[in-house]
């Protein structure tokens, strides 16, 4: 009985302290993800040519590759 | 004094001249003709870009309007018929399977065994009730 309740003791503390972690990881993520969203909304020409150069250039590695 | 440069004979200086118009004719006619194209080019470019509305799908969806882009220039780099490309798609395949059929699977077992256990209620019913009514009998 000892064992377990131990067990679920480290368990209950090791979600105590990366819950906040998670948490904070989410946030940033949704930061970031808004801005980026900002970002090409403001900038669409520079952002869809990007796009389609990075395309091109995983397009043309692919080709080599295969 | 005159020179014979300046003023040739066999009225020379007149056909010269003549030409000159003709030839600042020819010229505005072309740069009338290209600015005529380029007011073209640019009213069917404006056309092209209302009638795709660039600027309206990426307020609606940034980042699919970015991820078809980026799908536009991968096929134009040539990486569509590629390894990568049909891995890519083996496991976009097997995402939706899991995502769209295993569902409905799911469900259709799920009725089965229901309309199953159904039946074998029903069965075990009939045969509870015909062993008492033939105990009742007298």
């Amino acid at each position: 009985m000892e064992m377990t309740e131990k067990i679920e003791e480290t368990a209950r503390e090791l979600g105590a302290r990366v819950r906040p972690q998670i948490e904070e990881a989410k946030r940033r993520f949704t930061s970031m993800s808004d801005s980026a969203t900002t970002y090409i909304k403001a900038n669409p020409g520079k952002c869809l040519v990007g796009a389609i150069a990075v395309g091109f250039l995983i397009g043309k590695i692919a080709s080599r590759r295969g | 004094m005159e020179t014979r440069a300046e003023n040739p004979p066999n009225g020379r200086a007149a056909g010269d001249a003549a030409s000159a118009k003709k030839l600042g004719k020819r010229m505005e006619k072309v740069g009338h003709t290209a600015e005529q194209v380029w007011d073209r080019t640019r009213d069917s470019f404006s056309d092209f870009g209302d009638a795709l509305d660039v600027k309206g799908r990426v307020d609606r969806h940034p980042f699919g309007t970015v991820a078809a882009a980026i799908g536009i220039g991968y096929v134009l780099g040539g990486g569509l018929f590629t390894p990568l490309t049909a891995r890519i798609v083996r496991l976009g395949v097997r995402i939706g399977v899991r995502l769209a059929v295993l569902p409905l699977l799911k469900q259709e077992m799920a009725e089965l065994v229901g309309e199953i256990e159904g039946e074998e209620d029903g069965k075990a019913r009939a045969t509870s009730k015909r062993t008492r009514t033939r105990g009742d009998e007298p």
